[in-house]
């Protein structure tokens, strides 16, 4: 066959790439161009590229190594813009796609002219495993400095510095069956359990499913192999019980068969999702997958040999090697020398050879291979080098020729001359390691299988491991197991499998002798003098490294594992896992099983950011809860703050003069509107919890501090909470609306936790009380009208009979507001005569304007937060949560007046209020502070000391629960806990501050305004 | 008085009202309905919604006299009347919620009480509190998938199903009417939250609202 030219590498035919089309990409600034199919892998090794990137840590000129998820170097930065850039996507797994933009992640200034390269071709010392922790960690104040170039310079690639242009979502799927791998196994599985009636997802992480049959020799019913999987895939996308998901990776194996699969939907087709007809479509999703079984069709890793510059471009795994060559029609170099530990590999040289290049030999550790691949190498007349492996491979940024020898493997050194090899590509095999990621991610240690020298999966509840993935291997086997395990999940599951659904197709079988263990090839120096021989190529991770932390004492695997770094990050171990271990089991006389193995962890592969976000962010961050009466606050020009999830308008600037008005300019001119004439407040975030049953009133009576049993019908009392501890916990007003009915009001942040309270209590300590609690919050839009106009104005529109003597202050009443059916409550937390309408909310907008259409005349003005705030401090009105923090009891908040001690049942929180400690009298007390300075507005949260003069540490006595600027005093003042307070009246107390001014204030009582209480009662 | 108060919301004049809804359409827009919609909205507000809580057999009892509706026999149930316009669903194993046409519920409260004599149920209007949207088209399935963990496969969450279940970052009400049409029960206060979501969800299924 005969190359392309303008791809020197590319086969003039074979494999699945649609060579009429040609895709132009650049890597590192330099054009190429591919072809529909490729990968930037296969495309990048059709143009030639040896060197994709610098190592990690000893910047040593790194090529593409394997043909998937496994690929250790060609970790690319992708992105033709800034908002575009993604990190860390392995070339092997990225379809090409025109205009598609990659940099190598590492390498600084550029992948050619690494300034760290020199460090790489110092001997090996000179980085040994602990480097950076030994070098750089003095000074430890340095190692800020340090680190940002040791970043720089060993980086994983970077984020976008501008917003992400793409969206991503995420979508919660069910299913009887989960198979994980669409390989051979994966969908004799998947056919198995779907023709049962099974609900069934097969996820595939690359572009097409098939998985090893894609660029497999063998054939199945006498087709190639890849005709058998367009059969199979047509069947179960025929099916509406099977979902088909390729390109998408599961990523991470959680709790309760949880499994998050990652599918990439179009980083196929360009750097940012295209649109569909001008609509948005998520780049990429992250399907939230209950499974009731899963089944793991992994597949297996290849694992190379460990062997002298092992690192070189031009190393690659054998398999890999059929892949470009099969799948990619891609052949990555002249001439080939393959070393092997066993017959599987030998089809990479036969690949090779049918593309028509040339296999210069093949090192065979074994004594005496035998099998149909190695009969059909010897009858291509391929030199076979039995008992013999490479030791080293030579060239400077590309293979230039293999030392070949023979070797002793159990006495672990080289026995015979060694031969130079001229060859420019190395295929490596030293056997297959079961994919077992998935499964280590539910806790399940693996086992050590002799037979396969693999690592396979512990069984667990729940999951089926098939094919390769458990150490199966044959075509045949793979297909019998697969439809096995899906038989079996989907029967465990409740479905009859029949016989003829695990039917699978004839594969040919092929005869292969055993393989022999093989990890680390000896060298005829030792090991920590030997040229470079790698374990984990992304992490840098040496043999020498890992005989050395053994040396230093390190003789867990985990601990290897975190000296050295091998396995870590987006690595995980894939390539490298198995020799590390092997390595150290070697140098700690060990076997492999007792070493054991380390934990892999989520994810499998990179996971983007976006996609585990989701929608979950901007204006869908958080739900934002608006009231009836939120568009004519925005049309008014409120300014929000959020109060739980509510959007409350907090105040309203006004434009005056042509500029808007400051924060305090606008809570001063509310503040006055409802002292002086009348304003307005949307109290509907406010939990409402609607009590029915005749055991109600006792209820309350044990839920409240104080008592309940007089309360009347029509009337309303403010209640107090406590938790069982005796802390206050909530507080509000609670109306009789009938002998068995009230409305009970919470804070607007406490209203669902006040509403599970109630039930708790009724459900697990109280069953006996006839009573039920039902949220009537967002039924109800609460307006309040608060100031000596407000009785005016609500006059105007109301049949509701507003006397001062026959609705009194904390009565309520039913009648009509603006036309509105409406309940009205003369309750107040503004200390002024006060009104709260409360109308169904569909009619709320309705009646709030209404309100306005008649309040002109009366200076009716909105208010906000805080304002409301401003004005309840002024009347000593706390705010659960802001004057109490869960260690503040009411007596600490001077309201004995609202505590029923004498009351027949021990309400919450009563026995807790004996104790001791909450009798101490030098508890901290809520009390008023009147700032010396009157324009002082104290910190909320400052430290209150009695003795400014002490040295530092002082001795904290108390600290601002709320402060404010009152227009009404023209002056600061605040609410406090000061120790002993209660009995301090006058005294003097100091708040020294950050900038070391000290701040004098006289403890006061908290009722600023009116103490009397004789504005609300006019 | 007497011992429960009940209160009839609706003015005797015609009065303008606002849907939750109604400034979310305006702020976000209502995608018009075209041939390449696969997912539609539609909100149907304004209905009557009570809380039923009490004894299974003596509110069954009551609403078959009242409605010749019957209380769904299994938990998740959701039970229509003959003219599909009155509904009432299971919430939990003491409470149900009853929709029916707006205007109805306060007479029909009425005659459920009466007819439940001296038994202790609490029957609360929350009308005001919650909205009903209704999601169709061939990927409306797809939406669900992506706002709730429950599992909507049709062959697990058929006709006459409902649930209280997650909505993204927070709950809603969800039920299927019919083999077409599924129903979220949303609070007045998340429901401009949920639409977003839904519009969003929608966007690339050409979601479209009716107006």
């Amino acid at each position: 066959m005969s190359q392309s030219t303008k791809q020197p590498n590319r086969l003039a035919a074979g494999g699945s790439v649609d060579r009429t089309r040609t895709l132009k990409f650049t890597f590192n600034g330099q054009a190429y161009t591919g072809h529909p199919g490729d990968t930037l892998a296969s495309a990048l090794l059709a143009n030639g590229v040896d060197l994709v990137n610098r190592s990690f840590k000893y910047s040593r000129p790194r090529g593409i190594v394997a043909a998937g998820a496994e690929e250790p170097n060609a970790v690319m930065q992708l992105g033709a813009s800034e908002a575009t850039q993604v990190p860390n996507v392995r070339a092997t797994q990225q379809a090409l796609y025109d205009g598609l933009v990659a940099y190598s992640t590492n390498g600084w200034p550029d992948v050619q002219k690494d300034l760290m390269s020199w460090i790489g071709k110092l001997g090996a010392p000179f980085m040994p495993p602990g480097f950076y922790y030994k070098t750089f960690m003095a000074p430890a104040s340095m190692w800020m400095t340090y680190e940002k170039y040791i970043r720089k310079t060993a980086g994983l690639g970077r984020s976008p510095s501008e917003p992400d242009p793409d969206i991503y979502d995420h979508m919660n799927r069910h299913c009887d069956v989960l198979v994980i791998g669409g390989g051979p196994a994966g969908l004799a599985a998947a056919l198995s359990a779907a023709r049962s009636g099974a609900r069934v997802i097969v996820a595939d992480e690359q572009e097409a499913m098939g998985g090893s049959l894609l660029d497999s020799r063998d054939r199945l019913d006498d087709q190639p192999a890849h005709a058998w999987v367009t059969t199979a895939l047509e069947e179960l996308a025929a099916r509406d019980n099977v979902t088909l998901l390729t390109r998408t990776t599961a990523n991470g194996y959680h709790d309760h068969n949880f499994v998050t699969l990652h599918e990439r939907r179009t980083e196929h087709l360009a750097d940012s999702a295209p649109t569909i007809e001008g609509r948005r479509q998520p780049r990429s999703r992250l399907h939230r997958v209950r499974a009731g079984q899963v089944v793991l069709a992994t597949g297996t890793h290849e694992r190379p040999l460990v062997y002298g510059n092992n690192d070189l471009p031009g190393n690659l795994l054998a398999g890999a090697v059929s892949t470009y060559i099969r799948r990619y029609g891609v052949i990555p170099g002249r001439k080939l020398v393959l070393t092997t530990s066993n017959d599987h590999a030998y089809r990479a040289a036969l690949d090779w050879h049918e593309a028509g290049h040339e296999v210069v030999a093949i090192a065979d550790a074994r004594e005496a291979p035998e099998g149909e691949l190695v009969e059909q190498a010897r009858k291509h007349g391929i030199r076979v080098i039995a008992g013999s492996a490479i030791i080293e491979a030579t060239g400077s940024k590309r293979v230039s020729g293999a030392r070949v020898a023979r070797i002793d493997r159990d006495g672990f050194k080289v026995v015979g001359p060694v031969e130079t090899l001229d060859c420019d590509t190395i295929a490596s095999s030293g056997g297959y390691s079961p994919v077992i990621h998935l499964a280590s991610h539910t806790g399940a240690r693996p086992t050590w299988n002799e037979e396969v020298l693999g690592f396979v999966p512990h069984t667990v509840k729940g999951v089926t491991t098939t094919g390769g993935a458990r150490g199966v291997y044959p075509l045949a086997d793979v297909l019998a197991d697969g439809a096995e395990a899906g038989a079996v999940a989907a029967t465990a599951m409740g479905f009859e499998v029949a016989t003829e659904a695990r039917h699978v197709p004839q594969a040919t079988v092929v005869t292969e002798g055993a393989a022999c263990a093989l990890y680390q090839v000896p060298h005829e120096k030792p090991t920590l003098r030997a040229p470079k021989q790698f374990v984990d190529l992304q992490n840098d991770v040496t043999a020498a490294a890992i005989e050395l932390a053994t040396r230093e004492g390190f003789e867990s695997i985990e601990h290897v594992k975190r000296y050295t770094a091998m396995g870590f990050g987006t690595d995980q171990g894939k390539l490298g896992n198995i020799n590390g271990m092997a390595i150290a089991a070697r140098c700690l006389g060990k076997s492999i099983p007792e070493v054991g193995t380390t934990v892999f962890r989520p994810n499998y592969t990179p996971v983007t950011f976006g996609a585990v976000v989701g929608r979950h962010c901007r204006e869908l961050f958080d739900p934002e809860r608006y009231t009836a009466m939120h568009q004519w606050h925005v049309e008014h020009g409120a300014e929000f703050e959020d109060v739980g999830q509510w959007k409350r308008p907090w105040y309203y600037p006004r434009r005056v003069n042509g500029r808007l008005e400051s924060m305090h300019e606008a809570v001063v001119r509310e503040c006055r509107a409802v002292r002086e004439h009348v304003g307005i407040l949307d109290a509907s975030t406010l939990g409402k919890i609607d009590i029915q049953g005749p055991g109600a009133r006792e209820f309350l009576g044990r839920v409240y501090t104080n008592k309940w049993a007089k309360l009347a019908p029509g009337r309303v009392r403010y209640g107090l909470m406590c938790k069982d501890d005796g802390m206050v916990m909530d507080d509000g007003t609670t109306s009789c609306l009938g002998e068995n009915h009230f409305l009970m009001t919470t804070t607007t942040g406490g209203a669902a936790a006040v509403l599970e309270w109630l039930e708790m209590w009724h459900q697990t300590e109280w069953p006996e009380l006839d009573v039920y609690f039902t949220s009537v919050t967002d039924h109800w839009a609460t307006m309040t009208v608060t100031g000596p106009e407000a009785r005016k104005l609500l006059a105007e529109i109301t049949d509701i009979d507003l006397d001062r003597e026959s609705f009194k202050f904390m009565d309520w009443r039913e009648g009509r507001v603006a036309d509105v059916p409406a309940r009205v409550f003369r309750i107040s937390f503004t200390g002024e005569l006060a009104f709260e309408i409360n109308v169904q909310a569909n009619y709320a907008m309705h009646v709030w304007k209404t309100l306005f259409e008649h309040g002109d005349k009366y200076g009716l003005t909105p208010y906000g937060t805080e304002t409301m705030h401003v004005l309840r401090a002024e009347k000593g009105f706390i705010i659960a949560g802001q004057d109490t923090d869960g260690s503040v009891t009411p007596e600490d908040l001077g309201m004995h007046w609202a505590i029923g001690y004498d009351k027949p049942f021990p309400w919450i929180g009563k026995r807790a209020l004996s104790r001791s400690d909450t009798r101490r009298t030098d508890r901290k007390q809520l009390v008023g502070l009147k700032p010396r300075n009157p324009e002082v507005v104290l910190q909320e949260g400052a430290q209150i000391v009695f003795d400014p003069q002490q040295t530092i540490p002082m001795t904290m006595v108390g600290h601002v629960t709320s402060s404010y600027y009152s227009p009404t005093l023209e002056s600061g003042f605040a609410l406090a806990v000061v120790k002993g307070g209660h009995q301090r009246m006058g005294e003097t107390v100091y708040l020294p501050m950050v900038d070391g001014t000290i701040h004098e204030a006289e403890i006061v009582g908290t009722q600023f305004v009116d103490p009397e209480g004789a504005r609300q009662n006019v | 008085m007497s011992d429960i108060r009940q209160f009839q919301t609706h003015p005797e004049v015609e009065i303008a009202t606002e849907s939750p809804l109604a400034y979310s359409r305006q702020r976000s827009g209502a995608p018009a309905i075209t041939v390449s919609s696969q997912v539609m909205l539609r909100e149907r507000p304004f209905q009557g919604h009570l809380t039923l809580r009490g004894g299974a057999i003596v509110l069954d009892e009551a609403l078959r006299h009242v409605l010749g509706l019957s209380l769904p026999s299994q938990p998740h149930g959701l039970n229509h009347d003959d003219s599909g316009e009155r509904s009432v669903q299971w919430l939990a194993p003491d409470e149900w919620l009853l929709i029916v046409p707006g205007g109805e519920e306060f007479s029909l409260e009425t005659r459920l009480r009466d007819a439940l004599g001296d038994a202790h149920v609490s029957i609360v209007d929350v009308s005001g509190g919650q909205t009903v949207i209704d999601i169709e088209g061939e990927m409306a399935h797809a939406v669900l998938m992506k706002f709730t963990h429950y599992d909507v496969d049709p062959t697990v969450f058929p006709v006459g199903k409902g649930v209280t279940t997650g909505f993204a970052k927070t709950s809603a009400i969800l039920r299927r009417s019919s083999a077409s049409r599924w129903e979220l029960v949303v609070r007045r206060s998340f429901a401009d939250y949920l639409y977003r979501w839904l519009l969003d969800a929608g966007e690339e299924y050409g979601i479209g609202v009716e107006r």
